[in-house]
């Protein structure tokens, strides 16, 4: 295998765990809330998730629990801010640390325990594609349904009167309220829905992606998500774009460690952190593009 | 300091001669050593603060109802962790044991203020006459370790996953490689830098982009979760880690571990400081001091082999065989190390150099 086969095979996996975190914390801030918890649970769903796998050995399970705690862990967020208007920025913060102290009670006796992953599909014709079908069309199917659900996402936000709905809130809450949709309700959704998508991204992380637990082992790989959704410009494919851009870098500065290439690796490690900033410039310098939250 | 010593003894036996009469069971309490302990990382069945867990039991069943252990685990090193050690003291722990680095600074500040506590400091390099600090000389297991990956890999290439490139770490690398050369001169090797103590997702990245460039036996070099071992055996290729065995996490491809036994030299630090003369000093401690070891050989490994690495081990551990010694080039061809001169120990405490057969470049 290659450098450039190993770019192909993984970039997919490694870009995921960013890719959900990032689009359910997008459908967040587009109601007009802002959750600086992802990194709390993501952690708690991959903790969640691990153990459900490690007793059951079902990855549907695992999947299912992960995003229902992290969920609840959400609502909780959503009850503190719009519930009783608690700061949003300081509530974030506090069911992050919340979810991360959790993980670490709920993982303490499976530290360093290890499940296996999922396999790999092999799809009739496209596997047998040179180079791209070994590699890239073989992935594991949360790969393939992540990809569809992006596809998804991105039709009921831009498609749908669903997606007007969200935008609408986001844009002026008061105007929504006043034409009769129920605010408060679907920003309550929507951070359920960032907190599902949160579970699923842990889980994915911890139970096919790197299948062990060890405490911390989501090692930042939420706030990354969070800076993500701005990256992307809170659009679904710029979003995804970031998420493989940034799955890719991550990959290759190892590739390219791995291959001798005489760069000192801790500027090849900083590098998806350095286009990301370089990004965030570019945008801000672009004013057809907007730099809020819409 | 002996008058000191003799004082605080006499205080302390008044004041347990006083409760004695007042409250027979405290009395009996006071008989018992506390010992408390700090580490890095959450405990686990494998990994760092799991091995130094191991050495804290092995002076527990010496001392039994005598020794009283206090644990805290996963505290990460700052502020926190000096609060916390503070707290152990201050709830009458005599003997400290910190395990990670970072607990340095705050420790060695506890050891001025408390002349009566004992302090164990994992990794270090300042020293009080209450604080010694201890490290091992994994390097005399990981020459092994490149003899028998040398024997088994058909590629030719061996890799490693490092955290960070400091001299603790490229220290065991190059002796891996020397290992290695020291079978087949042929034999190359790429590191790949995580520059991270615990990313367990990026870890095993590195060993797959390393497996990906046709290497066949992984060094996980500093890392506490099994992450490389496990890439390791499902890709096939022959993978060791330092501190703790990992053979569970791959049970066909496990080539070995280079263990540490801290248990030996914990005790002895123990019981100097119940005798009232802790031994404060630098410990550097290998295979001559029972610390270093290995374990869990690969059953692939040729049988003469596994006679030569012992062979070799027995040498190590009566100083006949000096793993860095001359001649010794880096990866520009310079010569090091002349023929027949033996590295000193502060040289080799700084070794921020590889040894020819290292081809990635090293991070400056």
């Amino acid at each position: 295998m290659s450098g450039l086969e190993f770019l192909l095979a993984g970039t997919l996996a490694a870009s995921l765990p960013l890719l959900l975190a990032a689009l359910g914390e997008m459908v967040v801030e587009k109601t007009g809330l802002l959750n600086l918890g992802l990194e709390g649970m993501m952690a708690i769903g991959a903790a969640i998730a691990f153990i459900c796998v490690f007793h059951t050995g079902s990855h549907v399970l695992g999947f299912a629990a992960a995003a229902l705690i992290s969920t609840v862990i959400a609502m909780l967020f959503a009850i503190l801010v719009i519930g009783v208007k608690a700061n949003e920025v300081a509530a974030g913060l506090a069911i992050g640390v919340l979810g991360l102290g959790l993980s670490a009670l709920f993982g303490k006796s499976y530290e360093s325990r290890t499940i296996s992953g999922l396999p790999k599909i092999d799809i009739p014709i496209l596997s047998d594609v040179p180079l791209i079908g070994p590699t890239l069309l073989t992935q594991d199917i949360v790969v393939w349904l992540a990809v569809l659900g992006t596809m998804a996402l991105w039709w009921v936000l831009n498609r749908t009167k669903l997606g007007l709905i969200i935008a609408a809130v986001g844009e002026n809450a008061d105007a929504a309220r006043s034409i009769g949709y129920p605010v408060v309700l679907i920003r309550m959704c929507a951070v359920a829905f960032g907190g599902a998508m949160c579970g699923l991204a842990g889980a994915y992380a911890s139970t096919v992606y790197t299948p062990l637990w060890a405490d911390g082992m989501i090692a930042g790989r939420g706030w990354i998500a969070l800076a993500l959704v701005v990256f992307g410009t809170w659009q679904t494919g710029r979003v995804a774009f970031g998420a493989l851009l940034f799955g890719i870098l991550s990959l290759g500065e190892l590739t390219a460690q791995a291959m001798g290439v005489g760069l000192p690796s801790q500027v090849l490690s900083s590098l998806p952190y350095l286009v990301t900033i370089l990004m965030l410039v570019v945008i801000s310098r672009r004013r057809s593009c907007p730099t809020l939250p819409p | 300091m002996s008058d000191t010593l003799k004082r605080r003894s006499f205080l302390k036996g008044t004041l347990a001669a006083t409760t004695a009469l007042a409250l027979p069971m405290r009395a009996q309490a006071q008989d018992v050593l506390k010992m408390g302990v700090v580490l890095p990382s959450p405990i686990a069945d494998v990994g760092w603060s799991h091995t130094l867990m191991e050495g804290v039991n092995t002076v527990k069943e010496a001392y039994g109802d005598k020794l009283e252990v206090t644990v805290l685990e996963n505290i990460m090193e700052g502020p926190d962790a000096d609060r916390i050690a503070n707290g152990l003291v201050s709830e009458g722990n005599e003997v400290l044991l910190l395990g990670s680095f970072g607990y340095q600074n705050g420790g060695i500040q506890i050891a001025k203020r408390n002349r009566d506590v004992s302090i164990i400091h994992a990794s270090g390099f300042m020293v009080e006459p209450n604080f010694a600090p201890f490290t091992a000389k994994y390097w005399q297991g990981t020459y092994l370790m490149g003899m028998a990956a040398a024997s088994l890999t058909k590629t030719k290439k061996i890799g490693c996953v490092g955290a960070f490139a400091i001299p603790e770490l490229i220290t065991s690398i190059n002796a891996f490689m020397l290992g290695a050369l020291s079978v087949d001169p042929e034999i190359t090797m790429s590191v790949v830098w995580v520059n991270s103590w615990f990313d367990p997702a990026s870890e095993q990245e590195a060993a797959k982009a390393l497996i990906s460039q046709d290497v066949d036996v992984l060094f996980s070099n500093a890392q506490d979760t099994p992450s490389v071992i496990a890439v390791a055996e499902e890709a096939g290729v022959y993978a060791y880690n330092l501190n703790s065995s990992m053979k569970s996490y791959a049970p066909s491809k496990y080539l070995g571990v280079v263990g540490t036994d801290w248990g030996p030299h914990f005790k002895r630090l123990v019981d100097g400081h119940v005798a009232g003369e802790f031994p404060g000093a630098n410990y550097w401690l290998g295979m001559e001091d029972d610390v270093v070891f290995t374990a869990d050989w690969n059953p692939d490994i040729p049988a003469d082999m596994i006679a030569q690495i012992e062979a070799k081990q027995a040498e190590i551990a009566t100083g006949d065989f000096v793993v860095f010694k001359g001649p010794l080039t880096d990866q520009a061809g310079a010569e090091r190390v002349a023929d027949g001169v033996a590295m000193t120990d502060d040289e080799i405490i700084s070794m921020d150099w590889h040894v020819a057969g290292v081809t990635t470049p090293l991070p400056s």
